[in-house]
């Protein structure tokens, strides 16, 4: 029973360990796609195609590669992201730009559709099965004009809330947030005089250490109230009302005494030139276990 | 013919070494900072201000500025040259909670436990790190600047290096070393603070010994701490998780041999690596700037303001208390996490006024209060600025 509850529980954290790696390719997203591209940006072969743009939205890098890219709802592994290239490798926070020109033979970031042909653009896992995320494709698009997300990584599936047609198409960077104030620029501007910061901050130091007060103010008188129970039990009342005017300075002071009479008398076990045999105890251990370690008898019948 | 060739080459390649010397590529601010390391060194050695910090940092700060001529792959912040490869683990930060988790295995919180309204003189005494928050920033730094400068009031030496790492890299040189210098200092900066706000009267306060607190309690003690503040500032995580958790193999009982080893070995070996390559990293070009002076003069206003709150705090929270219950109100100074100096000062202190007046034991209290105080402040000024 026991070894099948090993063999559960192992396979439980496999299972777990297969589910986290799915979950950090869950953590890409469609950040913003390109249609019609006449005058836009051009690909590495000097072409103008449309663009997909993919958005690793969490704290730890992301390997998309075995992935797949597809405008067919009816075949999800319409374009597999090739493995085994470093590129697909995409770090914390970073962009990766799919070029939608069908033609994949150019390389692994050149995939097998175009986007005027498609009414949607999915993302799927390596499993082939998983849509990790879909957005509908816009037809009134103008040339040269993208669709994304207003902050990166934000925003629904179907495109209704936190996408915007893009003033400016950003390919491979932050879609809105290039020029954003850094959270110390903001800081200052808005609290000059550091009165807002040291009363917020003050305000969360103090709330956290009164907790923490709090807690074990009561943690004490519970823990004082269990031991003079348990005094009163084994000693009566008289012994627990002295035990309590008792304070940590007198077990301190005893402690102290004992340890000075042990170092001056000659009562210690060590000593220079003296041998001090100590008991050795042998703690059962599988390791050293005879059980495991020889062969059963042969039993006569 | 032959001989004169020979000789030119060995004057061609004496010159090149020449080239290649500290004294060829010396300037007046590599001489200066040998001095402050020699300073560093002598203070530690004659007069045993923090000695254990002060001889790596002052014997750093001789290694950082030994003149180099560029190139050869050995300055601190020279990528790839050893000192280089051991400065990152200030750099990216994980020196700090290596040592934290030291801290913890060598701190006995029972102190705290026993008198858990102590734990708010901690969350006082953090009024310095905000106090020279605000300075800084009316001097023309940047909010993040500020706040890396502010926290050198926390009075703690590897919180002060992570948010520095985090914040404001290129002042983390000054902040580090005004951080560890300020914490030798306490000995001198605090007295005359605690003396300015206290009475005479005050002063003699004799506070109720602390009551015996049981295992059970130390052992709840950083899994609840821990609980609570994390939950409270996530962005502290590093230091409060490796202080917690340093603080429960110590007092688990059952973990004894790595207790030992995080509060010997371990932090032993990272406080040289820390030591040594912060000196390493006050390279005169680096460090010789107006902007330092400014830290060094913030980094003492914040140790005197944040004294003056631990200090003024008591006070205060004295109203309210009962006649026999009061708290002293030289132990304020002690919510500073300078452990254990700062609560050696409020003993010493309090021993002038009365001779059998010991306050060490009440005085650490508010001491590792200002440990758990700080790193939640320096949690909250990461989470607010980075």
């Amino acid at each position: 029973m026991k070894r099948i509850l090993q063999i559960f529980l192992f396979s439980g954290l496999m299972l777990a360990g297969i589910n986290l790696n799915a979950q950090s390719q869950a953590d890409m997203c469609i950040n913003e796609y390109l249609v019609i591209n006449t005058s836009d940006f051009e690909d590495d072969f000097g072409q103008h195609n449309g663009w997909i743009e993919l958005f690793n939205s969490s704290y730890g890098t992301v390997n998309i590669g075995g992935c797949y890219l597809t405008n067919d709802p009816g075949n999800l592994t319409k374009y597999i992201i090739p493995k085994g290239d470093v590129l697909t490798k995409i770090k914390p926070r970073q962009h990766i730009l799919f070029w939608a020109d069908n033609q994949p033979f150019r390389g692994t970031f050149h995939i097998n559709f175009s986007l005027q042909e498609s009414d949607e653009i999915l993302f799927v896992a390596s499993d082939g099965k998983t849509i990790i995320d879909r957005i509908k494709v816009r037809r009134d698009l103008d040339s040269n004009v993208s669709y994304g997300r207003l902050d990166d990584g934000i925003g629904t599936r179907d495109g209704s809330e936190g996408w915007q047609i893009m003033q400016r198409t950003s390919p491979s960077t932050n879609n809105t947030g290039v020029d954003k104030e850094s959270a110390s620029v903001i800081f200052k501007r808005v609290d000059p005089f550091g009165g807002i910061m040291a009363f917020t901050a003050m305000s969360v130091v103090f709330l956290a250490l009164i907790l923490l007060y709090i807690v074990f103010k009561y943690i004490g008188k519970y823990n004082i109230k269990k031991s003079r129970e348990r005094t009163e039990q084994v000693h009566g009342k008289e012994v627990a009302d002295k035990e309590e005017e008792n304070s940590a300075e007198i077990y301190a002071a005893i402690s102290t005494a004992m340890h000075l009479y042990s170092m001056d008398s000659e009562s210690h076990d060590i000593e220079n030139t003296i041998l001090t045999i100590a008991r050795v105890t042998k703690n059962y251990s599988p390791w050293s276990s005879k059980i495991y370690t020889l062969r059963e008898s042969p039993k006569r019948k | 013919m032959e001989n004169k060739g020979v000789f030119s080459l060995l004057l061609d390649n004496l010159t090149q070494f020449l080239q290649y010397t500290g004294f060829a590529n010396a300037t007046w601010g590599h001489i200066l900072m040998i001095a402050i390391g020699l300073v560093f060194i002598y203070l530690a050695i004659k007069k045993d201000w923090e000695p254990l910090l002060l001889v790596p940092i002052g014997f750093g700060i001789i290694i950082g500025n030994i003149p180099l001529f560029p190139g050869l792959s050995v300055g601190v912040y020279e990528e790839g040259s050893v000192l280089n490869i051991l400065y990152q683990g200030v750099q990216q930060g994980w020196y700090p909670p290596l040592i934290f988790l030291g801290i913890g295995a060598m701190t006995d919180f029972s102190a705290l436990i026993s008198n858990p309204k102590l734990l708010l003189i901690g969350a006082a005494a953090q009024l310095g790190i905000f106090g020279a928050y605000a300075i800084a920033l009316l001097l023309g730094f940047s909010a993040s600047e500020a706040g890396a400068i502010g926290i050198i009031g926390g009075a703690d030496g590897p919180t002060a290096i992570f948010l520095s790492s985090r914040l404001a890299p290129d002042l983390m040189g000054a902040i580090a070393v005004s951080a560890y210098s300020y914490m030798a200092l306490v000995p001198v900066i605090q007295p005359p603070v605690m003396r300015l706000f206290t009475t005479n009267k005050e002063r003699l306060i004799r506070m109720k010994p602390p009551r015996a607190v049981s295992q059970t309690e130390k052992k709840i003690f950083p899994i609840v701490g821990f609980l609570m503040t994390a939950f409270i500032v996530p962005s502290g995580l590093p230091l409060l998780g490796m202080l917690f958790f340093g603080n429960l193999l110590k007092e688990s009982g059952v973990t004894r041999r790595l207790a030992e080893t995080a509060r010997g070995p371990l932090i032993d070996v990272i406080t040289i690596l820390i030591g040594v390559t912060v000196g390493c990293s006050t390279q005169a070009d680096k460090f010789l700037q107006v902007k330092s002076v400014y830290i060094f003069a913030l980094g003492a206003l914040s140790f005197v303001i944040a004294t003056a709150g631990g200090v003024l705090f008591v006070k205060l929270i004295n109203i309210f208390l009962k006649d026999g219950n009061k708290i002293n109100p030289l132990i304020g100074n002690a919510g500073v996490s300078a452990v254990p100096d700062s609560a050696r000062v409020s003993n010493l202190i309090g021993l002038e006024y009365d001779k059998t007046n010991y306050l060490l034991m009440h005085a650490m209290g508010p001491n590792v209060a200002g440990v758990i105080g700080s790193a939640v402040a320096a949690g909250i000024l990461l989470g607010f600025l980075s």
